[in-house]
Order: C-alpha cells, then sequence, then structure tokens
C-alpha cells in the first residue's frame, strides 16, 4: 500500500517540476542538512518514527512543516525543530524533498 | 451490513497481520527456553560483504583523523549498527539495532575484517533490540525497548538458528506500556562489579510534563536501573537522567560513568551534553530541572532542584548526541590511553551547524575524576555539514583495537595503534 502511494507521489513530482522548482530543489539541499539526520539528504527514513520524504507531494510536505511549526501537529522532535525553519525555508526544503526520485515499484 | 464490516476489519486485519500473529502461534520464546526447536531454517540470513560498498566505505574512512601511529578500517558491514558486545572468548561480536534484529559479527580467518555477518536468533521477534552486553561468564543479554532477552553461551550457540533464550524482564515490564515511545527508546546494558544487570531508561519527552515524573521516578524511566542477573530485585540505581544510551564501570574504581543527551530547542550552543560519574546508588543528576550541564529548563525555572544534584564530569558540545562508551582496559594503544573513557558522538539532528560525529577520548586524574576530553577520531562530518557517517558505539576488541559502529552508514569500524 505505501509503495503505491509513494509510486503516485513521484509521478504527480515529476509532473509538477519546472525550471523554477530544480533552483529551489538545489537550494533546498543545503537547507536539508537541518533534516539530513532523521531523513537522511536522500530522503529515506534513518530512525525509526520518522517517515521517508523523497518524492512526497510538495504542497503537503509544505503544511506538515507549517503545522508543526504552529503547534497544530505535535512531535517531540519536529515541534522543536520547526521552531527555527522560515517560511520561505519551508518552501525550499518542500520542493527539494518533493524532487527526489525513488525506485519504488508496485508489490508484485 | 454488519457482515460487510465484518469483512472489512478482518481483511484490514489479515493486512496488518504479521506482528498480531506472530504472538498468536507458539511462542519461539518459550520453546527456546525448554530447549526445543522452532524449526526455523538452517539457512540463517546473511549480509553481504559486498567489495564495492565495502571499498567506498573504506574511501570515506581514508578521510578520518586520528592521532599519530593509528589507523581505521572498515571491520564489517552491518545494517542498522549500534551498541556492541565483545564475546569474553572473543569469537564473535553482538551488534544490536534500533529496527528488529540483533547481528552476529565473525572474523574467521582472525586478519582483524569480519568474515562474515548473520541475524542471531532469528527465530525470536524482536523490537528495538539495541543494548547489548556480555556478563564475564559469557551471558549475552539483550536490552530491547520493553524486554529483556537472556542467551547463555551466545558465543557457543550463535552458528544455529535456535538458541537458548530466557527473558529476564518479560515484554510490557520493562517500562508501564503506556510509556512506550519511539522516541528516546533505545536501551543500552552492562553487567556491573556487583554481577547486577545495569540498563539506562530515557523517557520519551524533550523535556517530560510535571505529571509524569513520579511515575518515572518509581519505574526509573528517566534515570537507570539495575537488577539480579535473573531480573529479580529491580531498583532505580540513578535518576535525572534525560536519555542515556551509553555506561560502562570503571575497572579501576568501581564506579558508573554514563553519557547523557540533553534538552533540544534552546538555542545551537546550550544546554551542554554529559558525561555522568555516579560513584554510589541514589544520586539524582539534575533533569528535568536543569537541561544539561547547569543550565536549567524553561519549564521547569521555577522549580526548586533537588539540593544535592550530582552536575556532569564532562560538559560536551551541545547537542553533539554521545552515546556509546568504554573504559579502555587494553595494551595495544600507547601509556595515554589505558584506563581512560572512549566515548562516541553521534552528531547533532537540530543544530544549525551540525557538530559531533566524532569519537572522543577522556582522560582521568588520579583520584577517578575527569581530566580532559579531546577529538580522537572525527572527519564524519563534512565542511558544509553532511554526514558521512555517524558514530553510535565503541567496543574493544581482544587484541586492544577499538571497534566504531556507525548506524548512517551501516558498519562497523577498527581502530588499531602500530603494526
Amino acid at each position: 500500500m505505501r509503495i503505491f502511494v509513494l509510486f503516485f507521489a513521484v509521478i504527480s513530482a515529476t509532473a509538477a517540476a519546472g525550471p523554477c522548482a530544480a533552483q529551489d530543489a538545489a537550494a533546498g539541499r543545503q537547507k536539508a542538512i537541518l533534516c539530513q539526520a532523521c531523513h537522511g539528504l536522500d530522503g529515506l527514513a534513518k530512525i525509526p518514527g520518522a517517515p521517508n520524504l523523497a518524492g512526497q507531494v510538495k504542497d503537503y510536505l509544505v503544511k506538515a512543516m507549517t503545522d508543526y511549526k504552529t503547534g497544530a501537529r505535535k512531535n517531540e522532535m519536529m515541534s522543536v525543530l520547526m521552531q527555527q525553519v522560515s517560511d520561505a525555508d519551508i518552501e525550499l526544503l518542500a520542493s527539494y524533498y518533493a524532487s527526489l526520485t525513488v525506485p519504488a515499484k508496485p508489490a508484485q | 451490513m454488519t457482515k460487510h464490516i465484518a469483512l472489512a476489519v478482518l481483511l484490514s486485519a489479515t493486512a496488518l497481520a504479521t506482528p498480531a500473529l506472530a504472538q498468536t502461534v507458539p511462542d519461539n520464546l518459550e520453546k527456546l527456553s525448554q530447549f526445543q526447536s522452532t524449526g526455523a531454517s538452517l539457512d540463517i540470513p546473511t549480509i553481504q560483504q559486498d567489495p564495492a560498498k565495502a571499498a567506498a566505505i573504506n574511501k570515506i574512512l581514508s578521510q578520518i583523523k586520528l592521532p599519530s601511529g593509528f589507523r581505521i578500517q572498515l571491520y564489517a558491514i552491518v545494517p542498522d549498527a549500534r551498541h556492541m558486545a565483545v564475546g569474553p572468548q572473543g569469537i564473535v561480536t553482538f551488534v544490536g539495532t534500533r529496527k528488529n534484529k540483533v547481528y552476529a559479527v565473525t572474523d574467521r580467518d582472525k586478519n582483524r575484517v569480519a568474515d562474515e555477518v548473520k541475524v542471531f536468533a532469528p527465530s525470536i521477534n524482536m523490537k528495538i533490540p539495541n543494548g547489548v552486553c556480555f556478563s564475564k561468564d559469557g551471558f549475552l543479554y539483550v536490552a530491547e525497548q520493553n524486554r529483556v532477552l537472556l542467551f547463555p553461551a551466545a558465543e557457543f550457540f550463535y552458528e544455529s538458528p535456535d538458541v537458548a533464550a530466557f527473558s529476564v524482564v518479560k515484554q510490557g515490564e520493562l517500562i508501564p506500556p503506556t510509556e512506550e515511545s519511539f522516541n528516546h527508546t533505545a536501551r543500552v546494558c552492562r553487567v556491573g562489579p556487583d554481577d547486577k544487570l545495569y540498563i539506562t531508561l530515557g523517557q520519551p519527552f524533550n523535556v517530560p510534563a510535571k505529571d509524569k515524573l513520579d511515575l518515572y521516578a518509581k519505574v526509573g524511566m528517566s534515570g537507570i536501573i539495575r537488577m539480579d542477573r535473573d531480573g529479580k530485585n529491580r531498583e532505580v540505581y540513578a535518576t535525572g537522567v534525560r536519555n542515556s544510551v551509553g555506561m560502562d564501570f570503571n575497572p579501576k574504581d568501581k564506579t558508573l560513568w554514563f553519557t547523557d543527551n540533553q534538552v533540544d530547542g534552546m538555542g545551537d550552543d546550550q544546554p551542554p551534553g554529559e558525561l555522568n560519574r555516579a560513584t554510589q546508588a541514589g544520586l539524582n543528576f539534575g533533569f528535568p530541572y536543569y537541561g544539561g550541564g547547569k543550565t536549567r529548563t524553561d519549564e521547569y525555572k521555577t522549580d526548586t532542584p533537588p539540593a544535592d544534584v550530582v552536575f556532569p564530569q564532562v560538559e560536551m558540545a551541545a547537542h553533539a548526541a554521545d552515546l556509546g562508551m568504554m573504559f579502555y582496559t587494553g595494551t595495544q594503544f600507547p601509556a595515554k590511553y589505558r584506563g581512560g573513557i572512549f566515548s562516541a558522538q553521534h552528531g547533532s539532528w537540530n543544530r544549525t551547524k551540525p557538530v559531533g560525529a566524532r569519537v572522543m577520548f577522556t582522560s582521568l586524574k588520579e583520584d577517578g575524576t575527569a581530566d580532559k576530553t579531546e577529538p580522537f577520531a572525527e572527519g564524519w562530518l563534512s565542511n558544509n555539514g553532511e554526514y558521512f557517517g555517524r558514530p553510535v558505539d565503541v567496543a574493544q576488541l581482544p587484541d586492544g583495537s577499538l571497534l566504531v559502529s556507525d548506524d548512517l552508514v551501516g558498519a562497523l569500524y577498527r581502530i588499531s595503534y602500530g603494526n
């Protein structure tokens, strides 16, 4: 099931990506230093309890990060971390992780 | 209609099944504790030691800075490698993970590079089996998220998928199941000079709410507990600890030293990380009144801390995440290192400019207190803040060389001195 979701996410992210998105993604890679310990620079989770972000839908990522920042959503790590991330950086981070592709295949 | 719902429930239950199902079939742990075969496949899953991957890892290691005369090399590819326990017979090294496996690592030809990495006790379902430790007489303990397993003669039985196994602390009895969390849930263990089993118990929060404190004090979460090696006579040994993921006894004066991870969200440079020393049972190390060192937490700043708080021996870099530690008892390394402490810094997860990802060395004074702390092995963190490895634990091989585990790369490294 999750593999399917990831698969469609990759397709829609690729469809949405334009030249501007590519620049944002490049800038976002630098910002992702803040995320790498748990979500990886490759967008694949490095710790239990953290989700894969590679190829995730950009708008969803923006909403999730914003919700942690405002307190609408709570998590011991993300609520603390997002306090130091600007709205502009949230856009860049979301662009970066949305731009990553994963070799997801539907289950046989 | 109800039929439809029932069917849907049934279907989704089946889809989610494996863990739930495992509890309904006869429990393998029970069989193993009766020395019965579980019927597990004799074909134990092994981790391929891929030469291309090994070369890539050794290339990273060529960038690691060490004091003159030391070298570091890949020892084994071990996915998710966390804490390590070197068998007292020197045959095998067991490696815990934060997933569901413990690995057994063997250097069969004794060329100081492991030849074989395979899953240990594959017939037992484990959950976050991070903490592994040996008694001197060869009993292996595995501290999971909420259970403690015992494998007598692990070094003898590990070649077979079925291993004599017992639970020292039953599932759900290490901490109250309501307090299980994905956060701060990796335990470490040691068998002390008093022959008791010591286990660190982190609490799930950055800073816990006040209504949790009584419960945590009672069960020893936010602290260190100890018990007899059969699980009896459990008691809280130390309190006021936020989340310790590394400890060891000084063989010289029997004091217990431990690292502690400190509060997040107070800025890049505070509070400091900690290396602590417990000279006796019953000491309070200050959390949550102090968030690290003598820095008060915002949440408890108007509360009066306990009068007898023990402050750390060493204040480490803020957020560097000090994890595994050990006293060096070998003779391979120069005199300066003998009797001192090696500790691993996992590296920060939330600092604007990351710090850590290195192995530290702390020397001790004649009176047994900490003297100087300095980086021993570093270079896993690039100038632009990218991680090329995250050290978790340190362990000593029988020849006096040092193993370092890394859960980002998924590997063990060996640091040796001289030829």
